[in-house]
Parts: C-alpha cells; sequence; structure tokens
C-alpha cells in the first residue's frame, strides 16, 4: 500500500510533527510506500520501521534538513533533486538516495547504512562517521565533491568521492579534509589539497578496486548514472593526474603516536652546523657538545687537588726571624733521627743553645698551633739540646777572603756560614772576647755563661782567624776593604742613646749600665731608680738595678712598653712599675719631673732607650744625613763588597742578626761569583684552618714526645690517611730515592672532591681551580 | 666563634647533613660550584664512666670523624641550589631554606658592598595581577567554539610598524590592487607572539646561548611556529651573522654598543635580515641601570666578540646621545633603519614606568613610519646581574602599564599601528600561555620571555630565594657561566628539545584559550574576554568585576 502525502493543502504548510503523526499513523496501518511531496519539513524518513520488519519505502521531493536522519535498517529513501543540510544525519542502517546534490553535514555521524548522492555534498560532510562492528559498515558514496572541513573528526565506515565534472578543482575534498579523522576509508578521485597530518593518502590496491568495482556499480545504478561506469573504472592508468583514484586512511594510534619529527641532535648536526659551518662560536672556541655528568674527573673535574708538602711554612718556622724549620726537627725526631734532628738547626744557626734555648723570645712558640690548643711545643728545650752537638771543622776550598768586623751573633752567623761553604774568614773584634752583646751585656740569669762558651766554642772550633782588642780606625779599615775580597760590618750597636732633657748629664747610660754589671762593676744607685725606655733591655736594666741594691724601680715609656712580656713579667714579679705615656721634662737631682708636672722621686735615673751602631771608621760617603749606613735591599752599602748587617742597620732581635748573618753570608758568595743577588724570600705561612687540632688529644702538662704533639704544620707526616679515604682509590705514595716519598693523585680518577685536603692533619693537600 | 662573625645561622641556606648516612664519596663537594660545602673534620669525644667491683671505672673514647661541613663566609655561601642532593647516592646531604635569615643585613654589615644576584624580584608584595584575571567569555550558543586541538589557527602577530588604512598609498590596475610606490609602506614581519627575551652572550654561556637559537630555528622549521629570538647586547658570532638563520633573530643595540662592529661589518655577507632591530634603552629587572657583566664572567671568547678586556662591563644607564624621546626616533630609529635599507622593523625597548604612556604617546606621533615596536618590560623581569635594590625595588607591574599604553592608543584610533610587546613575569607562575593570552586581550601584540626560557632549560632558581646566583659566574646547570667545566654540564640537545617542547605545549594552550573564546586569530585587546575577581584590578584595568 501506498500513500501520497502532499504537506501543502488548502496553503497551509503541514508542520513537520502533523507530517510525522501521519507516517506514523499509516505504519501502523500496514503502509510501506510513502510518496511525500515536501515543503522543508525535517526528519523526513527518519527513525521509523514497521511492526513485521518489512522494507519502508520513501519517495520525497523538496525535503528540509535531515532527510533519513536516525534511519532505521530497512529505511530505502529516495529524494528526486537535492536535500539540504544533515541528510543522513547519524543513519543507523537506512538506505539514501539522492538525486541532486546535499547540504553540509551529509552523513554526519552515519554510522550504518547507505547514503548515495548524485551530485555534490557541503561542508563538514562525512564528519564523525563511525562503523559499530555489530551492524554493517555505513558508506557515503558522493558522484562530485565535497565542501571544505569533510569528514573531520571520522572514525570509522567508507567515503567514496568520485570527483566527475570537478577534475579542475583545485581539491574535491574542498581545504582541510579529514581533520582528527581516526578510522575508515575515504576513496577520491582528483585532486586533493590541504589534507590534515592525521592521514595517510595512499595508492588503491586491488582490494580497493575490487570494492570500487563493485559499489561503484550500485551507486551508480541508484542514481542512474551508469554511463560513468567506465570513467569511474580507468584505475590502471599509468601517472598521476586530476582523475586519480586515491584512499585516505587516518593514522593508527601508534602511527600517531609516532615522534615524526627528526630529532633536535640531528637538526643541530644536519641542519645548523651543516649550515653554518659547525657551531656559531666554533671559530672562537672549541666544545665538543658532550653532555658532562655533575661529578667529573679529568680535565673536567671543577678542582683538583695537589700535594704541596713544605709549600708552606709552619707558623713556627714562618715567625722565626732565621726560619728555622721546627716541624722538620719534629719529624726527624718521630722517625727516631735525633742527631740529625739536633744537627738541623745548626744550618740555621751557631747559637741554638744560647738564642734559642736561653735569650730569645721565641716567637716560633708563640706561634706554635699547638698554643690555641693546649701548650705550644718546647721550642727552648729542643735548642738547648743542640748545644753539645759538635761538627767537624771545614776546609777552606775557596780562594776569597772575607773580613768580619764585630763577633756577635750577625758577625758570628756570616762566618759560620761562610765557613762552612769552604770561604776563609777573619774576625775583627774590639772587645777582648767574642760573642758581642751575648758576651757583654746580656745579664747571667737570662743566659748561662757555661751554655754561651760551650756554643762560642764550637764555634772557635772551626778554625776561623780571630783577632779581639782590635780598634777599627779609619786607617785600618780602608786597609781592610782593600786586603779582602769581601767586608761585613756587623759592629752592632754600641753607642748608647741619651735624650738632651734638661738635666741628661745626670742620667746613667743603661747600656754602660749592664756591660759594667757583666764585667763585675756595681753602681751605687740608691733605693728609688727610674728608668727610662720599657723595651726588652730596660727590662734587663731593672732587673740588674734591683740586684744592685734598688728598692723601688720605675720604668717610663712614651709609648706602649716593647719588651716581651715574659720580660715585662720578670720585672713587675721583682717589683717594677712600668708607666706610659710619660713625657720627660726634666732630670732633677731629686728625680724626673714629667711634662704633665708629676713628679717620680729617683736617687739614680738610668736611660735605656735604645743604642745606635758607631761608624767613626767609615768615610762619610757611606753615611746618609742621620750618620745612619745606607744599603740596598740586599744590604748592601755604597761600595758592593761591602755588607751591613745586624744591629749595624737596624735594631732588632739577635735572631734578626743571625739571620742577616746568614742571608749575607748567601749573597756574599753570589757577590763573589758575579751572580745576581737574592732578597729574602718569606714562604707564605700554611692558613691555620688546613691543621686539623681534631686528631689530637689535648695534653694538660708538658708530655715526654714533644714530636708526637708536634701538628707537623705544611709538613708531610706520611700518615697515609689521604690514600686511604679517596673515594676514587686516585692516590697513589710513591717511594723516592733517600727516604723521600711523595703522594700523587691520578687525575684520570680523581673527581676532586678534596677528602684528601679536607682530611689531611697537615695541611698538604691542596685544592685548585682545575682551570 | 665570635659573636659578630658571620655564622650558619645567618646564612640563607641550611646545608643538612647526616654523617651517618654518608659513606664519603665526595661527589656532594665535587658538584657544588659555589664551594658552599668542604670536607673537613669533627672531634667525637665520650667519657664513660661506672662504678662496680673493681671500683669506679672511667673510660674515655675519642676519634676525629670525616663530615661534610657548610662553608661559612659572606662570599661563598649555600645559595640552596641543591646540587649536592641531587647527586648523593645515600640521601645523606639536602639544603633548607632559613627562614629566619637576616643575611642581607649581615653582608651588607661586613662587605660594605651592595648586595647582587641574578633572577628576579623575591619581594612578594602584591599577589600577580595575571592570576586575578580569567578567560571568562566562552563561547557557548552565542557563537561557535573551535576545537582546539584540531581546528586550524593563525597565531601571527605583527612586529613593525602598521599604517593605518586612510594612509595607505593604493591604486587600480587593470582592476586589482596595487600599492602605488613599493617602498610606501613600512617593513613588517609576522612573528608568533611569543618572542624569546634579550639575553646576552657573556650573561649566558655560548652553550646556553646556541641552544636558545637552535630551539627557535627547530620551531620554526619544523614546527611551523615563527617564534624569534632577540640576541641581547654581547655581541653576535659572525657565522650566525652570516648564516641564513640570521632571519630568526632580533639584533639588539643597547647602551653599550657591543659587538655592533662585527655586526657592521658582516653586514655585506649576510644572506638574510634580521627580524627586527631592538633599541634596548632600559630592562625590567634593573631600570634606569644599565647591563652587568662580571668580570668573572667576562672570558675570551667574551672579550674578543664584545671587543673589550678583562673587566667588570658596565653598560652606561643611558644611550649617551639620546637626551629626548624625539631625539631617540630621529637618531637612533633612523640609524638602525637605515643600516638595514628600511626592511627590517626596528623597536624599541624601556622598561615599564610611570611615564611609559608618555613615551608611547609621543612615538605614535612618529612622523616618519620608522617606530616598529613599543616593548615595554615589567618589575618582575628577570636577570643575569643586577643589584638587589634594583631588582626587589625598583620598577613598575606590567599588566597595568600596558594596559594604560593599549588604552591611549586607543583613544587616539590609532591601537595596532606601532605593536606593543609585553614582557616582566610572564609565564613565572608556569604557564606561559595564560598570561600571554591575558596581556594579548589586554593589548599586547606579543610577549617576551626570559627567565622562563632558563627554568625550562634547567635553571633551579625561583623567586623565593633559590640559586640566583648567575651574577657569580658559578651557575651550577651551565647556563650563566663561562666556566667551561660548568657550560659542559649543559646537555645542547636536551635544552633546545625543552624549549621546542614547552613552546609546542604552550601553542596548544593558547589555541585551548582562543578555542573556547572562539578566536582563530589573536584577540588583541580582546579585553570583553577577561573577567577579574578583584575588584580595583579589574576598575583599574576596566574589565568586567565577577565574583
Amino acid at each position: 500500500m501506498k500513500k501520497y502525502i502532499n504537506t501543502i493543502e488548502n496553503d497551509k504548510r503541514t508542520s513537520t510533527q502533523n507530517l510525522m503523526q501521519e507516517i506514523w499513523d499509516a505504519i501502523d496501518n500496514g503502509c510501506t510506500e510513502f510518496e511525500i511531496n515536501a515543503c522543508g519539513q525535517h526528519n523526513i524518513g527518519g527513525s521509523v520501521w514497521s511492526k513485521d520488519g518489512s522494507p519502508l519505502n520513501f519517495y520525497i521531493k523538496n525535503p528540509g534538513q535531515r532527510v533519513g536522519s536516525m534511519g532505521a535498517k530497512g529505511t530505502n529513501i529516495y529524494v528526486e533533486g537535492s536535500a539540504p543540510a544533515d541528510t543522513g544525519w547519524l543513519n543507523s542502517g537506512a538506505k539514501i538516495v539522492v538525486n541532486g546534490d546535499c547540504g553540509d553535514t551529509t552523513g554526519h555521524c552515519a554510522a550504518s547504512g547507505k547514503i548515495y548522492v548524485a551530485g555534490n555534498v557541503g561542508t563538514r560532510s562525512g564528519a564523525l562517521m563511525k562503523k559499530d562492528p555489530k551492524f554493517e559498515t555505513p558508506e557515503l558514496w558522493v558522484l562530485k565533491s565535497t565542501g571544505s572541513f569533510s569528514f573531520e573528526f571520522m572514525g570509522g565506515g567508507v567515503a567514496v568521492i568520485c570527483g566527475i565534472d570537478c577534475e579542475d578543482m583545485p581539491s574535491v575534498l574542498g581545504d582541510r579534509a579529514c581533520v582528527g579523522m581516526v578510522g575508515g576509508i575515504v576513496y577520491v578521485r582528483g585532486n586533493i589539497k590541504n589534507l590534515s597530518d592525521d592521514v595517510f593518502l595512499l595508492d588503491l590496491d586491488e582490494h580497493d578496486i575490487d570494492f570500487l568495482k563493485t559499489g561503484l556499480k550500485t551507486f551508480l545504478s541508484e542514481i542512474n548514472k551508469e554511463e560513468y561506469y567506465e570513467k569511474l573504472c580507468a584505475f590502471n592508468q599509468s601517472g598521476e593526474d586530476n582523475t586519480t583514484w586515491h584512499k585516505i586512511v587516518a593514522k593508527t594510534y601508534e602511527e600517531r603516536k609516532k615522534q615524526t619529527n627528526i630529532s633536535l641532535k640531528t637538526f643541530r648536526i644536519n641542519k645548523w652546523f651543516e649550515e653554518i659551518g659547525g657551531s656559531i662560536f666554533s671559530d672562537l672556541t672549541y666544545d665538543d657538545f658532550e653532555s658532562y655528568d655533575l661529578v667529573q674527573t679529568g680535565v673536567s673535574r671543577l678542582r683538583k687537588p695537589k700535594w704541596k708538602n713544605y709549600a708552606y711554612s709552619a707558623p713556627c718556622e714562618y715567625n722565626c726571624p732565621i726560619k728555622i724549620p721546627t716541624q722538620k726537627r719534629f719529624s726527624l725526631l718521630r722517625a727516631g733521627k735525633i742527631k740529625e734532628a739536633l744537627e738541623l738547626v745548626l744550618e740555621y744557626s751557631p747559637f741554638p743553645a744560647s738564642v734559642c734555648g736561653q735569650v730569645c723570645p721565641n716567637l716560633c712558640l708563640n706561634n706554635c698551633s699547638r698554643a690555641s690548643f693546649d701548650e705550644p711545643l718546647d721550642v727552648k728545650m729542643l735548642g738547648s739540646l743542640s748545644k753539645d752537638i759538635q761538627i767537624k771543622p771545614f776546609e777552606i776550598t775557596k780562594n776569597k777572603k772575607i773580613a768580619i768586623i764585630g763577633s756577635g751573633v750577625a758577625g758570628i752567623s756570616t762566618a759560620w756560614q761562610l765557613t762552612k761553604k769552604g770561604y776563609e774568614t777573619e774576625i775583627f773584634e774590639q772587645d777582648d772576647k767574642i760573642g758581642g752583646k751575648l758576651s757583654q751585656v746580656i745579664p747571667e740569669e737570662r743566659l748561662s755563661k757555661e751554655i754561651l762558651e760551650t756554643e762560642l766554642e764550637r764555634f772557635k772550633n772551626l778554625g776561623i782567624t780571630i783577632h779581639t782588642s782590635v780598634k777599627i780606625t779609619n786607617e785600618l779599615y780602608k786597609k781592610i776593604e782593600q786586603d779582602f775580597d769581601a767586608v761585613v760590618l756587623a759592629i752592632g750597636a754600641h753607642g748608647a742613646v741619651v735624650i738632651p732633657f734638661e738635666g741628661y748629664e745626670r742620667l746613667i747610660k743603661g747600656l754602660n749600665f749592664l756591660k759594667d754589671a757583666k764585667k763585675g762593676k756595681k753602681y751605687n744607685l740608691g733605693e728609688k731608680v727610674v728608668v727610662i725606655g720599657a723595651g726588652n733591655a730596660a727590662m734587663d736594666v731593672i732587673t740588674e738595678a734591683y740586684k744592685q741594691g734598688a728598692k723601688e724601680v720605675t720604668a717610663i715609656d712614651i709609648r706602649e712598653p716593647s719588651a716581651f712580656e715574659k720580660e715585662l713579667n720578670t720585672a713587675k714579679n721583682l717589683g717594677a712599675k712600668i708607666i706610659y705615656p710619660c713625657f720627660t721634662q726634666k732630670i732633677t737631682e731629686e728625680g724626673v719631673l714629667l711634662k704633665d708636672g708629676k713628679f717620680l722621686e729617683a736617687d739614680s735615673v738610668i736611660i735605656s732607650v735604645g743604642d745606635r751602631p758607631v761608624f767613626d771608621f767609615l768615610n762619610k760617603t757611606y753615611l746618609d744625613e742621620k750618620s745612619n749606613i745606607k744599603i740596598n735591599e740586599f744590604m748592601q752599602t755604597e761600595n758592593p763588597k761591602v755588607f751591613a748587617i745586624g744591629d749595624a742597620h737596624r735594631s732588632g732581635l739577635f735572631t734578626n742578626a743571625i739571620a742577616d748573618g746568614k742571608h749575607c753570608a748567601e749573597n756574599i758568595i753570589k757577590f763573589l761569583n758575579n751572580e745576581p743577588l737574592h732578597e729574602l724570600k718569606e714562604k707564605d705561612v700554611i692558613p691555620e684552618h688546613r691543621i686539623k687540632s681534631e686528631y689530637y688529644e689535648c695534653y694538660n702538662s708538658n708530655c715526654d714526645n714533644e714530636q708526637n704533639r708536634c701538628m707537623s704544620c705544611g709538613y708531610c707526616r706520611d700518615c697515609g690517611l689521604c690514600k686511604q679515604s679517596c673515594p676514587q682509590n686516585a692516590i697513589t705514595r710513591f717511594e723516592k730515592e733517600n727516604g723521600k716519598f711523595e703522594y700523587v693523585s691520578d687525575p684520570e680518577k680523581c673527581i676532586g672532591c678534596g677528602i684528601c685536603a679536607g682530611l689531611c692533619p697537615c695541611g698538604i693537600w691542596e685544592m685548585e681551580e682545575n682551570k | 666563634m665570635n659573636i659578630n662573625s658571620i655564622s650558619k645561622d645567618d646564612l640563607p641556606w641550611i646545608v643538612e647533613y647526616d654523617s651517618e648516612k654518608c659513606m664519603l664519596c665526595g661527589h656532594c663537594v665535587a658538584a657544588c660550584s659555589f664551594n658552599a660545602i668542604k670536607v673537613d673534620v669533627q672531634k667525637r669525644k665520650k667519657v664513660r664512666a661506672i662504678s662496680n667491683e673493681e671500683g669506679f671505672q672511667i673510660d674515655e673514647d675519642q676519634k676525629a670523624i670525616p663530615v661534610i661541613k657548610q662553608v661559612i663566609d659572606a662570599n661563598n655561601f649555600c645559595r640552596g641550589c641543591g646540587i649536592c642532593k641531587k647527586v648523593c647516592p645515600n640521601g645523606a646531604i639536602n639544603v633548607r631554606r632559613n627562614q629566619t635569615e637576616i643575611f642581607g643585613t649581615r653582608y651588607r654589615a661586613k662587605t660594605a658592598q651592595s648586595v647582587k644576584r641574578g633572577g628576579r624580584s623575591n619581594l612578594h608584595t602584591e599577589g600577580r595581577t595575571l592570576d586575578k584575571i580569567k578567560v571568562g567569555r566562552i563561547s557557548q550558543m552565542t557563537d561557535p567554539s573551535l576545537d582546539a586541538l584540531r581546528h586550524t589557527f593563525d597565531l601571527r602577530t605583527t612586529l613593525g610598524r602598521v599604517v593605518s588604512a586612510n594612509n595607505l598609498d593604493f591604486k587600480v590596475v587593470d582592476g586589482e590592487l596595487q600599492e602605488n610606490k613599493k617602498e610606501s609602506l613600512p617593513a613588517n614581519n609576522s612573528i608568533y607572539p611569543i618572542m624569546i627575551s634579550d639575553m646576552s652572550i657573556g650573561a649566558l654561556s655560548p652553550r646556553m646561548w646556541e641552544s636558545i637559537a637552535i630551539a627557535v630555528a627547530y620551531l620554526n622549521e619544523v614546527k611551523g611556529i615563527p617564534i624569534r629570538m632577540a640576541t641581547g647586547e654581547g655581541g653576535i658570532p659572525d657565522k650566525l651573522l652570516r648564516s641564513k638563520y640570521l632571519k630568526y633573530m632580533i639584533l639588539q643595540i643597547a647602551s653599550g654598543h657591543f659587538g655592533w662592529n662585527r655586526i657592521i661589518n658582516s653586514m655585506p655577507y649576510m644572506q638574510e635580515d634580521p627580524a627586527g632591530i631592538i633599541i634596548k634603552i632600559g630592562q625590567g629587572a634593573k631600570p634606569g641601570d644599565g647591563g652587568l657583566l662580571m668580570a668573572e664572567k667576562n672570558v675570551k671568547l667574551i672579550q674578543e666578540i664584545r671587543g673589550v678586556p678583562k673587566a667588570d662591563l658596565l653598560s652606561p644607564p643611558n644611550h649617551q646621545g639620546l637626551y629626548s624621546i624625539e631625539e631617540s626616533v630621529q637618531k637612533m630609529f633612523l640609524s638602525m633603519n637605515c643600516a638595514f635599507k628600511f626592511n627590517v622593523p626596528v623597536a624599541i625597548k624601556v622598561a615599564a614606568s610611570a611615564t611609559s604612556v608618555s613615551v608611547y604617546n609621543n612615538l605614535l606621533r612618529d612622523p616618519y613610519n620608522i617606530v616598529g615596536g613599543f616593548f615595554i618590560d615589567g618589575i618582575a623581569g628577570g636577570t643575569g646581574a643586577a643589584h638587589e635594590i634594583s631588582l626587589n625595588h625598583t620598577g613598575h607591574p606590567i599588566v597595568s602599564k600596558l594596559r594604560d599604553c593599549y588604552l591611549a592608543a586607543v583613544h587616539q584610533g590609532k591601537q595596532g599601528q606601532i605593536p606593543i610587546f609585553a614582557g616582566g613575569g610572564i609565564g613565572m607562575n608556569g604557564n606561559l600561555a595564560a598570561d600571554t593570552f591575558k596581556m594579548i586581550c589586554l593589548g599586547a601584540s606579543g610577549v617576551f620571555i626570559g627567565k622562563l626560557i632558563l627554568q625550562i632549560a634547567g635553571c633551579v632558581g625561583n623567586d623565593f630565594g633559590k640559586c640566583n646566583g648567575c651574577n657569580t659566574g658559578k651557575c651550577p646547570i651551565g647556563i650563566t657561566t663561562q666556566n667551561p667545566k660548568l657550560m659542559q654540564r649543559l646537555d645542547v640537545d636536551r635544552v633546545a628539545e625543552n624549549i621546542v617542547n614547552y613552546i609546542c605545549a604552550t601553542d596548544i594552550e593558547l589555541k585551548k584559550l582562543l578555542a573556547p573564546v572562539g578566536n582563530s586569530t589573536l584577540p588583541i585587546g580582546r579585553s570583553d574576554a577577561l573577567v577579574c575577581v578583584d575588584k580595583n584590578v579589574a576598575e583599574r584595568l576596566n574589565i568586567q568585576y565577577v565574583c
């Protein structure tokens, strides 16, 4: 039974709802054929089915949108002419044949059934088509072309776009077809442009051709265009043109995930370097473009260790004017080399017992690394132990003669060093015995006569010609200068300084007082004594004054006392008062009047503000306007072969004078061999933090083994801790000749962590920037 | 320990160390570039006593234990970079921000020096304006939104002077529109709205700089993202100047004019014009201050391409010879236009300031059509080296400044004629796309980013005092250093890949904002797309307040 429906009656259009109702009623009454003269009603032929499952056929003219939408299996729809948008929307099994063009989104979301279009379809046609395996695959056949964005997000099904009469179009699929397509197949005949990246464009295989040959026959017969069959089936042409068939398939999930772009490394090497000719910096600097781990060995380390044994001086050595390496002496003691340890000091000083052991304020000891930890090492004792060490007389091997004027510690030190090097020296001494101020001035309380004489005897044993009680006159000096290859002025400071206060003639000169005291001459000082000056010599004066019967001694100075703490304390313990700042106005019979009006009663006033050298035998050309000797940085005077050392050029400690003598002897040898002279170079002291006191136990009193208390600052004690703790096993100990050794870190293993440097008890390993 | 010495407690970061877990492999000390930790010895002593049948027993145990110690020093101090933690196999070491430190006070008191560092402002006094703004106009039923992932968008913006339609000189020839005189139109380039900001060779290691350049080339040539890179003013290698990749570079001339000798001498050999020129007047991180390259970073290569000896390089705070806006237009803009035959857009970069609108208004009057862009850099901009006082206390937030400038142009009907590019903290909360989109809606033609690029590359620094040691030349990552050992840590390909990936992700995210708004091109000035949850900000920016 066929039903004709005309949707305009009495000039009135039937609404979509009424048309639908009419169709549903007819189907309920067993009608299966509909011929509908429509007037733009929606959804015609969609979602209808017969009770018994027999097919429903619709013949439609002038439909509205969504012809056959949600079409069920068993529904056949034939549209005469064109259909507007959404034809076959959500088609779920219907066959829809449109004899003209279709509007936008034709076949949108079609999931089953077949749509045949005899013309073009609009934009977004075939979008979101799907395939449900439980149902027949949806198909969309189009004789001509699609609008842009066709087959967007297509998930399944088959579309065939035949491109008839579209051969001149740039793209039969419009612009940007197949965006987001994940499944299905689109067969296209003709030009295609600007396809999305989500698909591949392939040539047809035999299965495709078989499918099309069969399908096209049906399609063309449905739309009554069999005449195109042959044209459309020209599959085996050679070469590509605007009539070639292609197949568009979506990339698989895996294919889409796959990195399709070249790697950055490939781009860098094959594009960037290729175009530029290497890195943009390659003409400026080298770079291997390798990336390195944060922890590196070899040249790539940030820092590297260096075993710098004895590259720094220990505080004891550094602070000793003679630079006696006491850390080395203790190291020898630790090694059981007692003789060597006690001999070593004699290379530096002929007076280890008298000076180091007795009169020296021991700057070495004050700065000992142990001083801030418990107690400094007993260097005094160590010096005293060298008292009886004898050395063999030396042979004179050089034919140069050096005159030394003065036999104080400076002169003796020079002669000691020169003789040991084979030079002949002659000493000229004004006093009747050698030893300078050690012999003439220093009280026996501070310097044992026995010790001094033992050491002077050791010196005399060198076999040097010594002239005592020789007053150097101008003539004698000129002769000496002429007769000798070099002259050393080591005359000391034996001119006591007197400040011309009013009443200065009442002053007793401290230097003379001490010299006389040493000779046994006593002064009648009275009970109250004022000493002007508060240096070390003034402290000796105070001690001697008490010894000679003074009851109340006061030392005054214009500034803080320059005497060392120990000397000050000795004086204070005797009851002396030290007052400063005090400026003397005048000296009277009753005492000292200070500029601030204060009066210090005194029976005697002794001045001890320093002594100056007396150069009355020299020509004035040697002296400056203040009558000081003119010397250069090598202690060389106007006459290059004449050197002035010790107190002769600046007052200092005995150790300064001994150091001058040693330095001067080295330079005289250079001078005599026409070599450039050298300045005394100081080795840097090892930084305090590099000595690890954490390894040591604290002692409350002097221990028997001083050598074990020594922290061996900057001087490797060969403990091997570095080797054992290196995480990279990079450190090796090498034995060298005559018992020497060396630790070396292998750069190929070392990461520059600094564990060796951080743990080294002596501060030997040093970390450097690895440049 | 003297009470006046700097102590561990004063330092900005505390190194926490567990000697029980430590196996003394040395990795942490070997890798620390700041010399902030050291190996040392610790004394452990225990005295125990017990009274038993044998009497009162005392037993003593003393050992020296090797440990890793924090260095306590005003110059070599831990900056919290955390490299030690990264390399420690046992988790024995960690760094913790010292919340109660007053290191800045101690440092100044000890050294009589101003505090210098890299990074951004570390003061967080006002909250981020951009985070209070939401993209609130979503296309629903009113107009179709787009599919961000699968639809096509055109994200290009314009660098260069845009002439108003009224002033275009066209004629009709054979029914087609043609320019009357070819040279009448000023140069402009269609580029990506995100630009990599001007970081100099010198501030950055050669590897880092080249990594960015490679990433830019890759984004252009492989990914089709037309991003551009501003070179900074630290000299440019001849090899780059003479390669085709110059077209992705925006050359900079700052007050030091470093390296321009080589640029000029390379001109006859250039295959391509650069993408643009930036005249740098100032920058947001240190407004009113010139560039600062510490001597530690001024190594041989830098000395060579900049033409200077080893020294701290301090660029003057201003271009010597520019005394007014008009003069700068006449002199600098003309010189730079002439240098490239008027084929390259020339823009200017200034630090955002209370006076920025006056400057922009003045530029808009440009009678020669030679002002090709206005770059404003806000207070949250980053830098390789600055005095901390500049970083924290000078400058102007960028958002309202951009808005003011844009609305000033709108007021004259000249919006878009001199494109505005805004920078300074863009992307500092990690999301570049959001910031970029909002700035564009507020009127920016594009944004520029610097510090973010370094973070993408692996910079561990942040705006809460972490690392910020760019000025020291000891960058633990190899980014802001000239020390070859540190630079070697940087993996050029990985850095470039990270930048490429981040920009690609940003590209997706930008589209995720464009799509719901329904724009397939940049919504420059489309402030109706934005709403703001802060009434004051909304009022100030002239956008909708919502709550």
